[in-house]
């Protein structure tokens, strides 16, 4: 039968190899590499046949002939295109040994071209290249004698040579994946010697070179400056490699692109020109095209515009907020469609909105001309996708568009956002809460209009569970979306807040554990006492009068600028209340000379804190309210030398004015006719 | 008036004369040449082409009887043997390439299908074709119309008459030939159609502005001036 035929024909293939007849085993070995190349069924089969231990086997040994060789690594170049974890299985086996022992001098030259791009095939993937390691010394000095070879032979231009160059670039590309590595490779001035392939005109060649400069310079701040210092033909490296990002080459301009963005991102670019009027503008228009991977382009563009308003702006200008758009509806309306790579619509997807989300974080104008090119849409809808990877990303998009105040106020509250994003708070993977906590945060403060909604659909109870979360990012986004609600709020809801989470549970919160959780918690519990006295007479209801006394000298304590702050406020909330609550902090000479103390902070946000505090304390009067009657709380300030302590501030020239203000403020209780 | 009379005319010896102006290195007219030669797969002119004019070429004319007989294989309708030659000149091209190998096995199962092996044409679709159309969904819609061969009597009006047309063989094998030039860093197309193209496009453009001599055969390269009688015309220099 037919069937039965084509199934046995691999296995006796495979039984082939471990012929003692040397025209057997090549055979074998031939008919095997021709089934699978190009086709992943067939290396899967010959896989599950066991073929690698075979090939190991054959390569291991010394007496093999060259012929049989060439053909079993072939087989493994093939193979290691499957994926991963062959890669990583053949190099287990050994391959790598063996491959580095064929391309020393005196190889078979078809041998050596074989196992070069068996290499190149083999550490194609992250494991395989992080596992490389021990090769690295043995091969970089090897792969740089390909090039400085070539380089120096009159037949540089030829077809096989500089194909054998472009290999050797690639691998080495490949090798610098550490800090360690790129360094290893820096310091053999691969630089200068790659340098000059840039300037070759062959385009596989020029983008083999541009991965190589892009992979060295890889969040490197020291190599990446020094690559802008390299030169060829009078020209800077920065300069060479502009000019390919306006190659007629897509291939070669993207590259060039991400080597630009490297140096971009590392401020390695004395003149960011070259990134604004070349890199973006390239990027955007391959985002229009077809001719490079969609995905490549995109992430590219997300790099690059990472944390730089200008270059943002740049990309916004360049059409690529609308286009990241466009691509949006045009994999919207392929859902469900025949004959489309879905995996890699969902790739595409999740690429833009990280993309997108980078482009708006930092303006307004960004953020308007994705909600004019209705982004909002998209987002509500990849809120609900089925892939966690885009609802994490669209989530990350919704955080850095809803920062802005007018979009909130006016196009967010039609979206239809809420609900699918509260859904995702509640129940959905780690990574996707972490990315939905952190856009809720923003929709909760006091201008927006989904507040009110928010707090109908239970969202204190949900981040009051959130508190507990075992997961430090979704335990600090809960408090801050907590620290945000209780701004501006009625007592209702603060009530509800201080039921829901307790302040005694805030008080461990903020003075326990993770550094960006007690700098939340102590915040919460400084906006909790604000406003009026419900929420300071619950802390201490809750803790007592010496608790309360230690949480702010605990918190007073703390390294954590952040915590100090929302601390002293904490002591202001207590103090401007009712007179029996400030005397607590008053009679502790400790605790209202650490406040003191913080007056004269080099941290103008401590210190404006403490002085609003001593405001406080200083605004109680000795009879009711008279302002003719002096400080109640007189003695013991002075027994502090606040007043002496504020002259001297005053005093001092370089006090910035918001410090400059609220000292004068606080002399005024010092300068009646009284004292 | 109209917009043709309103239209520049330029005579034929001013054209000439300009024409005469610009200047065309000879090496680049053998450059031009030489292109064409390895691109096309004509080693032996090539070769001697190399030898008379002095240029060397970057190119092993030695690969170019290698790429030839991959093109010459697909053109007789033996993929598999193709296939073959491919695998030892460069196995990382079908690796690297899922089009591409697509196309050559579509190709190979139309080859099935013209020789009548319908059995052998079905179990090669399901064993070779299928599995990479589902790693790569685009390329279901052409296994498709492919595997419609099989289903429906193709007759010259039919849609799929194209399938077997020994022009898709030419197809792919242009595909292939394309592949192997530019894993090569070669150019998958000569210079000169483009450079012709662009005589084509821009004579087009300038008809609507200027009458001038035009050259209406690419091939005899005479200028023949609008509405005049062409035959005195001057030959090409």
């Amino acid at each position: 039968m037919v069937m039965a035929t084509t199934q046995q024909q691999p296995v006796q293939q495979i039984q082939q190899l471990q012929s003692t007849n040397p025209v057997e085993v090549y055979s074998a070995l031939r008919t095997i590499k021709n089934a699978i190349i190009g086709s992943n069924a067939k290396k899967t089969l010959y896989y599950q046949l066991q073929i690698i231990p075979h090939v190991s086997s054959l390569l291991a040994l010394d007496d093999t002939d060259v012929q049989i060789r060439v053909q079993a690594t072939t087989i493994v170049s093939s193979l290691a295109h499957k994926g991963e974890d062959v890669a990583q299985q053949l190099v287990d086996g050994g391959v790598m040994e063996a491959l580095i022992g064929q391309v020393m001098p005196g190889t078979d030259a078809a041998l050596m071209e074989a196992s070069e791009r068996a290499l190149n095939a083999l550490l194609g993937y992250k494991a395989t290249r992080m596992g490389a390691e021990e090769h690295t010394h043995t091969m970089v000095p090897y792969l740089l004698s390909i090039i400085t070879e070539a380089k120096e032979s009159p037949r540089m231009f030829e077809m096989r040579m500089h194909a054998r160059v472009e290999l050797a670039v690639l691998i080495l590309e490949k090798l610098c994946v550490t800090e360690a590595r790129q360094f290893t490779v820096a310091n053999t001035g691969a630089m200068d010697l790659l340098a000059p392939l840039l300037q070759r005109g062959y385009p596989r060649l020029q983008v083999a070179t541009l991965r190589a400069f892009a992979a060295l310079s890889y969040e490197n701040m020291e190599i990446s400056r020094a690559l802008a210092t390299v030169a060829h033909d009078g020209r800077m490296f920065p300069q060479l490699v502009a000019e390919l990002a306006r190659h007629s080459d897509a291939d070669v301009r993207l590259h060039a692109c991400l080597c630009l963005a490297n140096l971009s991102r590392m401020r390695a670019l004395g003149d960011a020109r070259a990134v604004l009027t070349v890199a973006v503008p390239a990027l955007a228009k391959l985002l229009r095209g077809s001719d490079v991977p969609r995905l490549q382009v995109i992430e590219a563009l997300g790099y690059l515009c990472h944390e730089d308003a200008e270059i943002q702006m740049a990309a916004k200008n360049a059409g690529a907020v609308s286009d990241l758009v466009a691509i949006l509806a045009e994999i919207e309306s392929q859902d469900g469609a025949d004959f489309v790579d879905h995996a890699r619509n969902v790739q595409e997807t999740r690429a833009v909105f990280l993309a997108l989300g980078t482009i708006v974080s930092a303006g307004e104008e960004c953020r308007m001309r994705a909600v004019e090119s209705h982004a909002m849409a998209h987002l509500v809808r990849a809120l609900g996708h089925s892939d966690d990877g885009v609802k994490a990303a669209a989530c990350l998009c919704t955080q850095y568009i809803v920062r802005s105040v007018p979009i909130c106020r006016t196009h967010v509250p039609e979206s239809g956002l809420l609900r699918p994003l509260l859904a995702l708070v509640r129940s959905s993977a780690t990574s996707v809460q972490e990315k939905a906590t952190a856009a809720l945060i923003n929709l909760l403060p006091d201008f927006s209009p989904l507040r009110a909604d928010a707090l109908k659909e239970g969202v204190v109870d949900v981040l009051a569970q959130l508190v507990e979360s075992e997961h430090v990012t979704i335990r600090r986004n809960a408090l801050w979306g907590l620290r945000n609600l209780l701004v501006g709020t009625d007592d209702d809801t603060r009530r509800q807040i201080i039921e829901h989470v307790g302040i005694a549970r805030l008080s461990t919160l903020a003075q326990t554990g993770d550094k960006a959780v007690r700098e939340q918690a102590a915040g919460v519990l400084q906006n909790v006492t604000a406003e009026n006295e419900v929420g300071a007479q619950a802390v201490f209801d809750a803790l007592g009068a010496p608790q309360v006394v230690k949480l702010l000298q605990t918190l007073l304590a703390s390294e954590d600028s952040a915590v100090t702050v929302h601390a002293l406020y904490l002591a202001n909330n207590i103090a401007v209340r009712e007179r029996s609550l400030c005397e607590l902090i008053v009679g502790d000479r400790g605790l209202l000379q650490t406040i003191v103390d913080y007056a004269r902070s080099p941290v103008s946000e401590a210190a404006i804190g403490a002085l609003w505090c001593i405001n406080s304390i200083a605004s109680h009067r000795a009879d009711g309210d008279s302002d003719s009657s002096e400080p109640r709380f007189l003695a013991q300030l002075e027994a502090q030398n606040v007043q002496s302590v504020l002259e001297t501030l005053l005093g001092d020239p370089g006090l910035c004015l918001g410090v400059r203000d609220r000292v004068k403020s606080c002399l005024d209780y010092f300068s009646s006719p009284a004292i | 008036m109209t917009a043709s009379s309103a239209k520049q005319t330029i005579s034929l010896d001013e054209w000439e004369r300009k024409m005469r102006k610009v200047p065309i290195a000879k090496s680049d007219l053998n450059q031009l040449i030489m292109n064409y030669l390895i691109i096309e797969g004509y080693k032996d002119a090539a070769e001697k082409f190399s030898e008379e004019s002095g240029l060397t070429s970057s190119v092993d004319l030695g690969s170019i009887e290698e790429r030839m007989q991959i093109r010459f294989a697909v053109q007789n309708g033996d993929i598999r043997s193709a296939i073959e030659r491919v695998n030892d000149l460069n196995p990382d091209i079908l690796d690297t390439d899922p089009r591409l190998y697509f196309h050559l096995q579509q190709q190979q199962l139309i080859e099935l299908i013209r020789q009548g092996k319908s059995e052998e044409a079905l179990e090669f679709a399901q064993d070779e074709l299928a599995p990479h159309g589902e790693e790569h969904p685009e390329l279901l819609r052409e296994l498709e119309r492919t595997m419609a061969l099989l289903a429906f009597e193709v007759t010259g009006e039919s849609p799929l008459a194209e399938l077997l047309d020994f022009e898709h063989r030419q197809k792919t094998a242009n595909e292939l030939n394309a592949a192997l030039l530019a894993a090569h860093s070669q150019p998958r197309e000569p210079k000169l159609p483009a450079l012709l193209q662009l005589l084509a496009w821009t004579q087009d453009q300038l008809d609507e502005k200027v009458s001038y001599p035009r050259i209406n055969n690419i091939v005899s390269a005479v200028l023949e001036e609008e509405g005049k009688d062409t035959s005195a015309s001057t030959p090409r220099p």
